[in-house]
């Protein structure tokens, strides 16, 4: 039985070395790129008509960029419209890129965690300077609990400040161990179709099958939670309570 | 002579007219509506990490402040307990937002942040 | 019961990412020699995919959905206004149906009056010409009566004078007959 864990392996396809620095174009590089490429190709094909009645296509596209701006508008409210574009980006490229993963031999770059990381960070950073630059110094008191004792914040304040700071951690995992797990799971599975013959082979073909079809409502959640935790997250630094 | 009222169809489209224009009305934009209309699935996903991530970055606190400054074991085992605190928060957070957590004295707006328990933590 | 494995499964990756270095070497995603190339990657792919949706996909799927608002909102308008100038329409409709029915009775009533007044009209016009005819006719019969009494005379007197000479072998003066005769008249009436 191959290594479940064997898909995860990055391989490189074009070596780029600038200086000491790596920037292979590897496999994950390539889900990368499929990913922007069908993203923007569902967009840009399903709204070439631009009809008022639309086709099943267009209705997609439209009910993809509905839903996220529902999505904004009830997490962030009209302030933030601005950040529609950054989210809806964040969202689709997590959904199609879990998506694609799904494919048999595909490559899930949401299954790595310096990925994952990296879209966390940069939505925490993002929003932390949002909410520096709308407040100021008062986005400080963000992590001064209210209605408490002052002589409590000794022990409150750092442990609202390790709450801010798991944000980007717990949004990296989640969608990281998620995507893992469930690419480790379909793996196993798959592996003991062959070796367990027919007779056998039909009992693990059949967990497969029903966990794919469970991995692609996974797939769509876990974009779902951490585009509508970026927002959470957003509507915290624009709201500021 | 015909003595007809106006015929019928009139009201059936003013009603049917009104209706339409109720449903354009939904989707006027407006400002947050607070909680986060998230399915069970997620929520139950999402809790379990936010505990291990606070406790997890509590934990790297309290290594790298040990390693600086020699104190080994001391910030890890403070940090340990602050990151456990932060993950408690942030899992009453989460369920608060569900609007499925306990109300707790001296809490707030069922969709306010929910600072006040921060000392159970 | 997937879902319980499942989470067993998540808890067991957590363990493994937690346990650090020790590990490594059996997960492909905590190896750093891949971080680099990934990010690299990572920032190039979504940049890119944020240009275009911001720049090119999005404007015109929001400028779509624009539209179809607009139109819907504009039709409801119409409908709406449509829906008023029937409505006025009908309310026009009867008001003018009333009226031309109360006007058809007026004209109605005009040509029975009318057609009332001329028939008694002709009616009297009728009487008066019967009346005149009637009258002329008394007066020629009266005037033939007058004449035919007037020969009569003349015819007794002679048949008087007549019947004289027969009788008495004598001329009568014709005179004489006359007043005889007058008298005779006079007496019969």
């Amino acid at each position: 039985m191959a290594n479940p864990l064997a898909q995860f392996e990055i391989k490189p396809i074009a070596e780029i070395q600038i200086g000491d620095f790596d920037a292979s174009f590897t496999n994950s590089s390539a889900f990368m790129v499929l990913t922007v490429a069908a993203v923007t190709l569902f967009l840009v094909l399903s709204m070439r008509r631009r009809a008022i009645v639309p086709g099943r296509w267009q209705s997609m596209a439209e009910l993809s960029y509905e839903f996220v701006a529902n999505m904004v508008r009830d997490n962030v409210g009209n302030e933030g419209r601005r950040y529609f574009p950054f989210i809806f980006s964040l969202f689709m490229f997590i959904l199609f890129g879990n998506l694609i993963g799904l494919i048999p031999y595909a490559f899930t770059f949401t299954s790595h965690i310096i990925v994952t990381f990296a879209m966390a960070i940069v939505v925490f950073l993002g929003v932390t300077v949002i909410g520096f630059l709308r407040h100021g110094v008062h986005f400080l008191g963000f992590f001064v609990p209210k209605g408490v004792h002052p002589v409590m914040w000794i022990l409150l304040i750092p442990i609202e400040v390790l709450s801010y700071l798991s944000r980007p951690v717990s949004l990296s995992i989640r969608l990281f161990a998620n995507m893992m797990a469930g690419h480790t799971m379909l793996k196993v599975f798959a592996g003991f179709i062959i070796p367990l013959g027919i007779l056998g082979g039909w009992a693990p073909l059949a967990m497969a099958v029903a966990l794919s079809g469970f991995e692609f409502l996974v797939a769509f959640l876990q974009a779902y939670v951490f585009t509508v935790l970026a927002c959470l997250y957003l509507n915290d630094a624009v709201h500021l309570h | 002579m015909s003595d007809e009222k106006p015929p019928l169809s009139l009201d059936e489209l003013d009603a049917r007219l009104r209706k339409a224009k109720a449903e354009q009305h939904q989707h006027e934009p407006d400002g947050p509506r607070g909680g986060a209309s998230m399915s069970g699935f997620g929520m139950a996903f999402r809790i379990g990490t936010e505990l291990v991530a606070a406790l997890l970055v509590g934990v790297g606190f309290g290594l790298v402040l040990d390693g600086w400054l020699d104190t080994a074991p001391w910030f890890l085992v403070v940090f340990f307990f602050l990151g456990a605190g932060a993950g408690i928060l942030n899992v009453y957070r989460a369920a608060n937002r569900m609007g499925t957590a306990p109300r707790l004295i001296g809490d707030q707006t069922p969709d306010g942040d929910g600072k006040g328990p921060a000392e159970k933590g | 019961m997937r879902t319980l494995s499942r989470g067993s499964l998540i808890g067991l990756t957590l363990a493994v990412t937690a346990a650090g270095p020790a590990l490594a070497a059996g997960l492909p995603q905590l190896d750093p020699n891949t971080f680099s190339p990934q990010l690299v990657w990572l920032a190039i792919a979504f940049v890119a995919l944020y240009l275009i949706m911001a720049k090119v996909a999005l404007p015109k799927v929001g400028e779509v959905l624009d539209e179809r608002q607009r139109r819907i909102e504009d039709s409801l308008e119409r409908a709406t206004e449509l829906e008023a100038e029937a409505r006025a329409v009908a309310e026009a409709y009867e008001a003018s149906l009333a009226e031309a029915r109360s006007r058809a009775q007026d004209a109605i009533k005009a040509v029975r009056d009318a057609a009332a007044g001329e028939a008694a009209q002709r009616q009297a016009d009728l009487g008066e010409k019967l009346a005149a005819d009637v009258q002329a006719a008394e007066s020629r019969i009266a005037g033939q009566r007058d004449e035919a009494f007037a020969g009569l005379r003349d015819m007794a007197v002679e048949v008087a004078r007549e019947a004289a000479a027969k009788l008495v072998g004598q001329e009568a003066d014709a005179a004489a007959a006359g007043r005889a005769v007058d008298a005779v008249l006079e007496e019969r009436g």
